[in-house]
Order: structure tokens, then C-alpha cells, then sequence
């Protein structure tokens, strides 16, 4: 008896459908976790991260004439 | 308790040498593509040399453009953005001078060994297993020095751009390793653990997520970033970037056998990928409209500045490309579409759009900032954004019509009901003007790309003499404070949830964060690709298919040296049409014996799955030293090398042992395959000779190739008597 034939004997159909439902759940746990009104605040900040890490300095030009 | 101000210094050096390998890589990606542009416009530019014919260089053009040129693009941006996102310098100088370094010496082991013919057949994955284990090196190293930024970092928040970083490195890791498990034969030839459909299985699970965590994932954390730098504000809305980094993570793992619809994969399997490519639409045209309404009320800037313009269109490529993916993963659509240029175009809308401008405007970006001073030419920019695009739309158009034009030649049916177009060729010919039209597109695109290297140098001759290396300062981050929420419930376990602090906790811890990453990517493969692995019935085998013997192994792996899997397919699809023009359909017991699977995604010749016994042995010799002399306006490269040059049987044993080591029950051949593939050479050289052919072929490559190329699909025609009475050849 080959690892195939109790794979094919064990029918394991069902799992994807448990699989699938684990995977929706997850789905809306993350959507409510996401839409949750009491995280605007937190979420406006953190989408303002990539405009909080410029250089002091700013591109200057070659002569250095200019800020 | 108060924080600690920390001082350090961003490293931009590795940013620049990034940015550089990314132009130059660029550069020769592209130019190889107009080369093989060129190719199959018209078949002299295959200059009669080995290491120049299509098949050998059409992968060096995939594998430049995806792993040197996008690879290096990736590695520009994250290194200047996760620096700056976590507030911290990269882990190691030493660790991020090695992932340079050792990436650009993968791809030059890829520029020199892809045309010498070294190729492991699989599409994005031809490299053979040295340079594969030189990929998984480099890799670790990037990550360890990625992982160890994170863990040093100074921003408790992970932005969404550090998720999708951590999303790609992880799950190109895992593709990357169990699509290159091989056996190898020697140094550059090497033999996958996995046969027929389960290799083609395990390839489209890579190839598409390959598409998806090296073109997409990367480049979304990059728009991410860089979108909201170049527009002065930020992203439209975070939630939405989080729900599209959850869902794309979640879905696009799945989506692979659409690459293989009505192929002899199981059909469970292909209407799984189908509906899990269907739902991408959604996070997709979520991202997309994200990044386009970021510039709300700024499109007056839009106007006025080249790099948003990149971005711009960048942004609505990925949003076309990622609307036709999923049309095209629709049975029915990929019916006409599968193996045309369709597909062409539709990789081209991605690469070219969403790749090539997205990394263009990047750079414009960055020039100013990582040199110090002034982008050399605004205007220049604005020529390269407009040649750019240009040469998109010239090369995509062109190659639509070329692939709907193919699509519906190759299915249509006279009044009488035989094929319309018999001759393969006349489908071939119909499509030249359409090729010249890419050639001028794309060498547009190659134009802008000219005068984008000349303003990049330019730019860097007004560098200053040493660079500044301004201090940064932030807080060091504390120890994680119990989590406040806890101590203040109110209103039930539902409540509780909904403030959702378990999520919150994700995001600021990264092992966890990582962690359930690869549960999502690992669980979503194992259910797909386990069944096909494990459960019998879904490879019927086949009685009379047996291995190939040693000469004809020797020959198929000659064609894959040549790349003939590039042009031609072999895989007959369950359509009258495909039957009527190319015989009965394949079936998924007729693959268990090869390794790899040579199924192809692409018919620039007609498909070979049932060539054995189709002309004369003679025939294909002719075919073969000059395809013109054969069929007039064919556009096949001539392989003339391949009735010179010895065949190397002393090889050929040590084949056949790592074959038979993965199972392939070879019975006289284990001791003496040399001998009886000269025995089987010599019987075909002389029957060519028979047949009005030149002499003394018996030791050439030829031969090897055209008893491969005459065993091919005949199995399945043998009955069981005649099974019995060759002993099971």
C-alpha cells in the first residue's frame, strides 16, 4: 500500500471546504478589525509615517546657490 | 520614564549602487528584448549562432528584466524606505554589501550560462541548481539583513509598505526553494523531483506567485512609499492598504493552474485557480484606486511634474493588467487566449507599465535626493515619460491584435468544416507586420530608457565631492507597555473585539506579523498542491507509456538546451480544432516520465505533443539545418550546430542513474545506456542514409534529437500485445 492509496482512502475532500471557511473568517475578523471606527485616529497617523522621515537637508543645488 | 534620543546616520551608498545595477540591468534586459523582437519579425537575427537563437536568449530577456532590472529596482527602494520607515539604519553594512554583490553576480552567471544552454525548462525558474543555491544564499542574507532592521527599528508601527516587504522576501523564499528541488546530473544539468503534471503543478504555482510577490507585493510597498513622498500627501486611505495587503496575500497564493486551464491538470484544480484569480479583481482595483486618489486635488501637479506622470501610468497599468489577469484566468476567455501573444501583451502591460514606470519614477525621485543635487533635466524626464509611454502603447496594441488575430485563426472552421488554416504557417505570417510594429514600440521604450541613463549621469557629475551624511535623531524605542485596552472593558467580549487589539499587536510585532504571513501563503499551498501530489486519481496512468531511452533522452534534453519549449508547446488541448490540426489530446498519464515537464505556455510553431511519426526521419534532419528549405516562410532559427557536433553519450549513464534514481524504472540501461543509445543511433543514421539522407550522422547531436522528436505522443498508440512484446523498452 502506497502513501497515495491512503490519501485517496482517507478522503480529505472536506478539509478544503473547513480550509476555506477558516480563511473567510479570517477575512472578516481582519475587516472588522480594519473598519473599526475607534482607529481613525491611530490610522491617519500612520499613513502620514513616509511624509515624518525627510533628511534635515533637502536637495540642494550643485553650486550650492540654492536651498 | 524618558525616551533616549538615538543618533545615526541613513546609509545611501547601498541605495545608489542599487539604483545603478537597477539602470544598467535595465538597460541589457531590454535590449535583449528587442533583439528577440527582432528574432521573430524576422529570423535572420538569429546570426546562425547557438548562444544568439530565440531559444536560448528569449529566457536571458525574462530573467534580466524580472530578477535584474525589477530585482534591483526592489532592492533601491526598500533599502532607502525601510531605513527611513523604521527609523534606523540598515542591520549590517557587511550584509547589505553582500546581497549587492551577490546578486549581481547571479545575474551575471545568468547572462553567461543561459545562452550556453544551461536551463532547467521552467519559466522565471531556468537557472540551473549552482545559481539556485547562490539565489537561496543571497536571499537569506537580504532577509536576515531586512529581519534584523526591523528588529533595531525605532518606529513601533510596521507602515504597510514594510508588510508587503516582508510578504515578498517570505513567500519568494518558499516558491524559490521547493520549485528548484532537483537531482542534479552534473555541474548545469539537473533533473526535478517532480514529473509531468505535478511539475507543471509546482512550476505555475511559482511562475504566477513569482508574478505576484516579485512584480506585484514588492511594488506595491514601494507605490506605497514613494506615491505618497512624490505627492506631498498621504495615501488615499490605510485601511484600504491594509484590506488590499490581507487580501492579496490571502488570494493570490491560489491562483496558479489559470496558467494551465484544459491542460491535463485536474479540473478541480484549474476551476479553483480560476475563482480565486477572479477575486483578485477586488483588492487589485482597490490598490489601484487607492494610489489614484491619493492625488486628489493634486492633479494640477500631475501637469507639471514627470515623475507623478510616471507614476500615474504606472498605477493605471497595474489596474489594466490586473483587470485582464483575472478575464483572462476565465476558462472560456483562456481558451482563445492560452498560448497566443495575448499573453505577451498582456505581461507587457505589467512589466513595461507597471514595473518599468513605477521603477522610472522612483528613480527620478531618488536622483536629487541619494546624489545631492539637482535632477539634470527636467525636460529630458518628460521625453522619457512620453517615449515610454508611447512605446507601451505601440508594442501592446500590436501584440493584442497579433494574439486575437492568432487565437482565431487557429480555431477557425470552413463551410466544410475542416480547419480554415491547416498550414501552421499561414498563422505565423499573418502576425510579421504585427511584430515589426513591437520592434519600432519597443525600441521607443529603449530610446526613453537612453535618455533616462543620460540624465541619470548627468545628474551624478553635479554630485558634491563627498556626500553629506546628516544625523538623524529619534527615540529609542521602550519595551511594549501593556497593551492599555485591557485594562479598561467595557461592553462584552464583542466590544473588546472590535477595538481590535489583537490586529494592533500584529502590526507592531513582526515575528507574529510574519508568522501569520506564511500560515496564509503555506496553507492556501498545501491544500492546492497536495491532492494533485498525493491522491491517485487524479493521474490516471497509462499501460503502455514507458521511459525514454537513453538516445531519446539525450535528444530531449538537446531540446531543452535550445529552448524549443519557448516557441513550441506540447500539450493538446480537448478542442476539435486542436485535435483536427495537431491529433488526439494529451493526457496526464503520458507525462510521468518527464522531468521536466515541457508542456510550454506559448505556440510561435505549432505544438509537438504528437509529433512522433508525423514526417520522415529525414524530414526533421532538413527541418532542422534549414527550416526555410522546408517550409518557405517559416520563421525558425536554423540549428545547422546540431548535424556537426558530437553528441555527448559518455553523459548519458550518469542521466539515466539519477532518472531511475527518482523512480523511472529503466531495466538494461542502468549499466549500459552509452552502448544502446549508440546501438539506437546508428539504426537512425542509417535509416536517414536510407532515405536519401547525408552520412555519418550516427554520432551527431541530430540524432538524439529526432528520436526524442519521433517518440514524442506515440506511446498512447501502441497496443498492450506490443507492449508485451518489446519487454517494455
Amino acid at each position: 500500500m502506497k502513501l497515495s492509496d491512503i490519501m485517496a482512502a482517507a478522503g480529505l475532500s472536506g478539509w478544503a471546504q473547513a480550509a476555506m471557511i477558516l480563511f473567510l473568517l479570517a477575512f472578516v475578523a481582519i475587516l472588522v478589525a480594519v473598519l473599526a471606527p475607534s482607529r481613525r485616529r491611530e490610522f491617519e497617523a500612520a499613513s502620514r509615517m513616509p511624509l515624518q522621515d525627510d533628511l534635515p537637508v533637502s536637495p540642494r543645488a550643485p553650486t550650492g546657490g540654492q536651498p | 520614564m524618558t525616551a533616549q534620543l538615538d543618533t545615526f546616520r541613513y546609509d545611501d551608498a547601498i541605495v545608489r549602487k542599487f539604483m545603478i545595477a537597477t539602470f544598467v540591468w535595465g538597460l541589457v534586459g531590454m535590449l535583449v528584448g528587442l533583439i528577440i523582437a527582432l528574432q521573430l519579425a524576422n529570423p535572420m537575427f538569429n546570426f546562425d549562432l547557438p548562444w544568439l537563437s530565440f531559444g536560448r536568449l528569449r529566457p536571458l530577456h525574462t530573467n534580466a528584466v524580472i530578477f535584474a532590472f525589477a530585482g534591483n529596482a526592489i532592492f533601491t527602494g526598500v533599502y532607502y524606505s525601510s531605513q527611513r520607515l523604521l527609523k534606523t539604519r540598515m542591520f549590517s553594512d557587511t550584509l547589505s554589501a553582500l546581497h549587492f554583490w551577490g546578486w549581481q553576480l547571479i545575474i551575471v552567471a545568468a547572462a553567461i550560462t543561459l545562452p550556453l544552454g544551461f536551463t532547467q525548462a521552467k519559466e522565471y525558474a531556468e537557472l540551473e541548481w549552482p545559481i539556485d543555491i547562490a539565489i537561496a544564499v543571497v536571499w537569506v542574507i537580504f532577509a536576515v539583513n531586512f529581519f534584523g532592521t526591523i528588529a533595531r527599528r525605532r518606529e513601533r508601527h510596521l507602515y504597510v509598505a514594510i508588510w508587503f516587504y516582508i510578504a515578498s522576501i517570505i513567500t519568494v523564499a518558499v516558491l524559490h526553494i521547493f520549485n528548484n528541488l532537483v537531482i542534479p546530473a552534473s555541474l548545469f544539468k539537473s533533473y526535478p523531483i517532480y514529473a509531468g503534471v505535478q511539475d507543471a503543478f509546482m512550476q505555475w504555482w511559482y511562475g504566477h506567485n513569482a508574478v505576484a510577490f516579485f512584480l506585484t507585493t514588492p511594488f506595491l510597498g514601494l507605490m506605497y512609499y514613494f506615491l505618497p513622498k512624490a505627492a506631498d500627501r498621504p495615501i488615499f486611505s490605510y485601511r484600504l492598504s491594509i484590506l488590499h495587503f490581507w487580501s492579496i496575500v490571502f488570494l493570490y497564493i491560489w491562483a496558479g493552474p489559470h496558467h494551465l486551464h484544459y491542460t491535463a491538470l485536474p479540473e478541480w484544480a484549474s476551476t479553483l485557480g480560476m475563482l480565486f484569480s477572479v477575486m483578485l479583481w477586488m483588492p487589485s482595483w482597490g490598490g489601484m484606486i487607492n494610489g489614484l486618489l491619493t492625488l486628489r486635488g493634486a492633479w494640477q501637479k500631475v501637469a507639471s511634474d514627470p515623475i507623478l506622470k510616471f507614476f500615474v501610468v504606472a498605477i493605471t497599468a497595474y489596474g489594466m493588467s490586473t483587470f485582464e489577469g483575472p478575464m483572462l484566468s476565465i476558462k472560456s476567455v483562456n481558451a482563445l487566449a492560452h498560448y497566443t501573444d495575448w499573453i505577451i501583451a498582456h505581461v507587457h502591460t505589467g512589466a513595461l507599465g507597471w514595473n518599468g514606470l513605477l521603477t522610472f519614477g522612483m528613480i527620478y525621485w531618488l536622483l536629487p535626493r541619494v546624489y545631492q543635487t539637482r535632477l539634470y533635466s527636467q525636460k529630458l524626464a518628460e521625453v522619457h515619460f512620453w517615449l515610454a509611454t508611447l512605446g507601451i502603447l505601440l508594442y501592446v496594441t500590436a501584440i493584442y491584435s497579433a494574439g486575437l488575430t492568432q487565437g482565431l485563426m487557429w480555431r477557425a472552421f470552413d463551410e466544410t468544416g475542416r480547419l480554415q488554416f491547416p498550414d501552421f504557417v499561414e498563422t505565423v505570417v499573418r502576425l510579421l507586420p504585427m511584430y515589426w510594429l513591437r520592434v519600432v514600440g519597443g525600441s521607443l521604450y529603449l530610446t526613453g530608457m537612453v535618455i533616462f541613463g543620460y540624465n541619470i549621469w548627468k545628474t551624478w557629475r553635479t554630485r558634491p565631492a563627498t556626500y553629506a551624511e546628516p544625523e538623524v535623531q529619534a527615540p529609542r524605542l521602550l519595551p511594549l507597555a501593556p497593551e492599555p485596552a485591557a485594562a479598561t472593558p467595557r461592553g462584552g467580549v464583542f466590544a473588546r473585539f472590535v477595538e481590535a487589539a489583537w490586529h494592533r499587536t500584529w502590526e507592531r510585532l513582526p515575528v507574529t506579523f510574519t508568522v501569520m504571513v506564511t500560515v496564509a501563503v503555506l496553507v492556501a499551498s498545501i491544500f492546492e498542491i497536495v491532492p494533485t501530489f498525493m491522491i491517485k486519481s487524479n493521474v490516471p496512468t497509462i499501460a503502455s507509456v514507458k521511459p525514454y531511452t537513453p538516445l531519446e533522452l539525450a535528444g530531449r534534453d538537446l531540446y531543452i538546451r535550445e529552448g524549443c519549449f519557448n516557441c513550441h508547446s506540447q500539450m493538446i488541448r480537448p478542442f476539435r480544432h486542436e485535435t483536427e490540426r495537431f491529433g488526439e489530446y494529451s493526457k496526464p498519464g503520458e507525462f510521468i516520465y518527464d522531468r521536466p515537464f515541457l508542456w510550454g505556455s506559448r505556440r510561435i510553431g505549432p505544438d509537438l505533443a504528437r509529433e512522433g511519426g508525423k514526417y520522415p526521419d529525414l524530414w526533421h534532419v532538413r527541418h532542422m539545418e534549414d527550416p526555410r528549405a522546408i517550409t518557405p516562410n517559416s520563421t525558425m532559427p536554423a540549428y545547422a550546430w546540431l548535424l556537426r557536433d558530437p553528441l555527448d553519450f559518455a553523459s548519458i549513464q550518469k542521466r539515466v542513474d539519477v532518472l531511475a534514481m527518482l523512480g523511472h524504472p529503466y531495466g538494461e540501461a542502468l549499466t549500459r545506456a552509452p552502448e544502446m543509445a549508440r546501438e539506437q543511433a546508428a539504426t537512425l543514421a542509417a535509416a536517414i542514409v536510407a532515405q536519401g539522407g547525408p552520412e555519418g550522422l550516427a554520432d551527431r547531436e541530430i540524432v538524439a534529437l529526432v528520436a526524442y522528436l519521433q517518440r514524442l505522443g506515440t506511446d498512447i498508440r501502441r497496443t498492450a500485445r506490443a507492449v508485451a512484446e518489446a519487454g517494455g523498452r
